[in-house]
């Protein structure tokens, strides 16, 4: 119950924090819109379908973007040394890594739903009754993508290497959770049957769940000294 | 009540911060950390109040063993530091409210409220903390620190950066917390506040400590003595 | 001394592995059959497949030598990681640069999708993110921490890898996937390749060793000349 409580409280003061600053959400939207853009514009659409690539493109878009963010996250902790004072707080290791990554996905799924309509309609896809099975794919793997951006976003805050070292420590390790969602999202795209969609989205929650577990046991080892 | 430090040694890599520190610091005292920049002042706070486990050595709280992991241990202790640690896009009572809830203190308006006013900071607690002075902000982080009414208050270079008035309002509050019988730990590179406020003295160098008595007025020449000779050395 | 014996024992290891794998190149050039389907190209195999056998040995003593650091905070156990994920970056490297030569012939392209040729390429870039991880934390205890965290996670992380990239090639099966293993071996080919994994193996393990005593003295020395520092000043 408490730690509930707690995670509870943290993703809310994340949200609250991050409304009330609205620089770093305005940028990402902002981000996420012109990258779609970008991908239809340049992409030469009589050479490569807008339907072939469009799952591909709007995976790497929330990859880039929730990378991009990560380091973010604990930006406003570290505004004036408050995130020393939270861990000086009963309030365990777990709750906070639970809470920052609620809030994280919360973010993602902004993200995520923008960039998809972006790339949906500037590359000319339509998405016609579809919508579910693609939220259905989207959410274990924004799961993974909030749970290891959180985790390691606080890990480049102690380095000098800051947000650079973010895409070395993660994209391997999200290669799988990109592969296994673009295809799952392309194959939505191809109007395939569920049945061939449902072990992808099976492996992304394994992802999901792993990611999440691995973070909440591990995260004490990033935060004290 | 007496919070002590048996043997500690820190390491950061090769660089030995600390060199085995043994000190106490009993209640109703205020214990004054000085020394110079780089004596392991911040550290050794550090190794006290859990933060940082110390490579030998251990911390206990009346002969039982503290540990920075322990929620128990980290809801019976407070800390002001120089960086206020407060959260800019709220409110002083927003901030106070996250924090008590943290702290599992719920329906707390009231007892908020007076925390604030007890700290000469009641009129602004519906405040954003990024519109206040400095003094301001770090009256509303000294009411972070006490509202859950830590048995042991650790402050670190509180006084930075601090207009006469808000020092004057934080060594007050200083006091009271001693007189309601807490342990407090204040590390400072101040060695004349240090001398005034405290009660005792433990004189940090290298690493090592050099001096560790009273705070009393005869006294003050012997430990001006070995807090400037680590000043000198290069 | 022990780390010397330590030392002398990998140094003996090396050059053991060294005579094997001389052997083997050896046995490569004059010796062994060439294989009817591939050429000659095909024999770049008992060095990629040595290589790739080090580099995940190396990430199973960095991931178990990791996670005992992480339980244990023991020096040594992060001293045997860094010495492990350096082998397991040169061999590798090996591997890697190996791969895509034999590829852009029996393939007819450098880089496939190849399951283990992708696994080893994320694999690699682990191992370069542990060293970035190490080298740029300011606290060097944090720094092992960190890393030590990284090659567990990713660690876990290699079955899903796995089943991405196997997933991948049913979907797009390659020009012509040739397993050179299996019972076709030829008996002389099974033993040159078992000459060159012993020689590669061997080397592993002595410059495992040797690295690992290295380290462990290069922290010593330095605790040492810190300790001198400090008590010349004090």
């Amino acid at each position: 119950m408490t730690e509930l409580r707690w995670t509870w409280l943290i993703a809310r003061k994340d949200l609250n924090l991050e409304f009330r600053a609205g620089g770093r959400l305005l940028s990402m939207i902002a981000f996420v819109v012109l990258a779609g853009f970008l991908f239809g514009f340049a992409l030469d659409k009589g050479q490569v379908p807008g339907r072939a690539v469009v799952a591909s493109l709007t995976w790497l878009t929330v990859l880039f973007a929730s990378t991009a963010g990560a380091g973010r996250i604990f930006d406003t902790e570290e505004e004036d040394g408050a995130f020393r004072h939270v861990l000086l707080t009963p309030v365990s290791r777990r709750a906070v890594f639970l809470g920052k990554t609620v809030a994280n996905l919360a973010l993602t799924w902004l993200i995520t739903a923008l960039s998809f309509i972006a790339l949906t309609s500037f590359l000319g896809v339509r998405t016609s009754g579809s919508l579910a099975a693609h939220a259905a794919i989207f959410l274990p793997g924004t799961i993974g993508l909030s749970a290891t951006a959180t985790f390691f976003g606080r890990m480049s805050r102690h380095s000098n290497l800051g947000d650079s070292l973010l895409p070395v420590l993660t994209f391997p390790l999200l290669a799988p959770l990109v592969f296994f969602g673009a295809t799952a999202s392309a194959r939505v795209f191809m109007a395939l049957p569920w049945d061939e969609i449902s072990s992808l989205v099976r492996l992304l929650w394994a992802f999901a769940i792993g990611s999440v577990a691995v973070g909440a046991v591990l995260f004490h080892h990033v935060t004290d000294e | 009540m007496t919070l002590e430090g048996r043997g500690i040694v820190c390491d950061y890599g090769p660089v030995r911060a600390l060199a085995g520190v043994d000190l106490r610091a009993a209640g109703r005292e205020i214990l004054a950390i000085v020394g110079p920049n780089g004596a392991g002042k911040t550290t050794l706070l550090k190794v006290l109040s859990g933060e940082r486990r110390p490579d030998h050595g251990e911390v206990t709280l009346n002969g039982t063993r503290v540990s920075g992991s322990d929620a128990a241990w980290r809801a019976r202790i407070g800390l002001v530091s120089h960086r206020t640690g407060l959260y800019e896009k709220l409110t002083a009572i927003e901030n106070l409210r996250f924090f008590a809830a943290l702290h599992g203190l719920r329906r707390n308006g009231r007892k908020l409220t007076a925390t604030l006013e007890a700290v000469g900071a009641g009129d602004l607690a519906g405040r954003r903390v990024e519109t206040l002075s400095r003094g301001q902000r770090q009256r509303v982080a000294l009411a972070r620190s006490i509202l859950h009414d830590p048995e042991i208050l650790f402050l670190d270079e509180p006084f930075t950066g601090l207009d006469p008035e808000g020092a004057a309002g934080l060594e007050h509050a200083l006091t009271a917390r001693r007189h309601d019988g807490a342990v407090v730990v204040l590390v400072t590179h101040d060695l004349r506040r240090g001398l005034r406020l405290a009660d005792r003295v433990v004189v940090l160098r290298r690493g090592r400590k050099v001096f560790d008595g009273e705070a009393a007025e005869d006294g003050a020449a012997e430990i001006l003595d070995h807090f400037t000779a680590g000043a000198e050395a290069p | 001394m022990e780390s010397t014996r330590v030392r002398t024992a990998g140094l003996l290891l090396v050059w053991a592995g060294v005579a094997a794998i001389l052997l083997m190149h050896w046995m490569v050039v004059f010796w062994v059959p060439t294989e009817a389907a591939q050429g000659v190209v095909q024999r770049i195999f008992y060095v990629h497949v040595p290589g790739a056998w080090t580099t995940f040995l190396a990430f199973g003593i960095v991931a178990l030598a990791s996670a005992a650091y992480l339980w244990l905070e023991d020096e040594r156990a992060d001293a045997a990681a860094v010495a492990a994920a350096e082998g397991g970056l040169i061999f590798g490297a090996i591997m890697l640069i190996s791969g895509p030569l034999w590829g852009r012939v029996a393939w007819g392209t450098y880089w496939t999708w190849e399951p283990r040729l992708t696994l080893t390429l994320l694999l690699w870039f682990t191992y370069l993110g542990y060293f970035l991880v190490r080298g740029s934390v300011a606290d060097p205890r944090r720094g092992k921490r960190f890393a030590a965290v990284v090659a567990i996670v990713g660690s876990l992380n290699i079955p899903l890898i796995h089943v991405s990239v196997s997933w991948f090639r049913s979907l797009h099966p390659g020009p012509v996937v040739i397993k050179p293993e299996g019972p076709t071996l030829h008996p002389d080919m099974l033993t040159t390749l078992l000459v060159s994994l012993a020689g590669f193996t061997m080397v592993f393990l002595g410059l495992f060793a040797f690295r690992y005593s290295i380290e462990l003295a290069a922290r010593r020395q330095a605790r040492a000349e810190d300790a001198a520092l400090a008590g010349g000043l004090a």
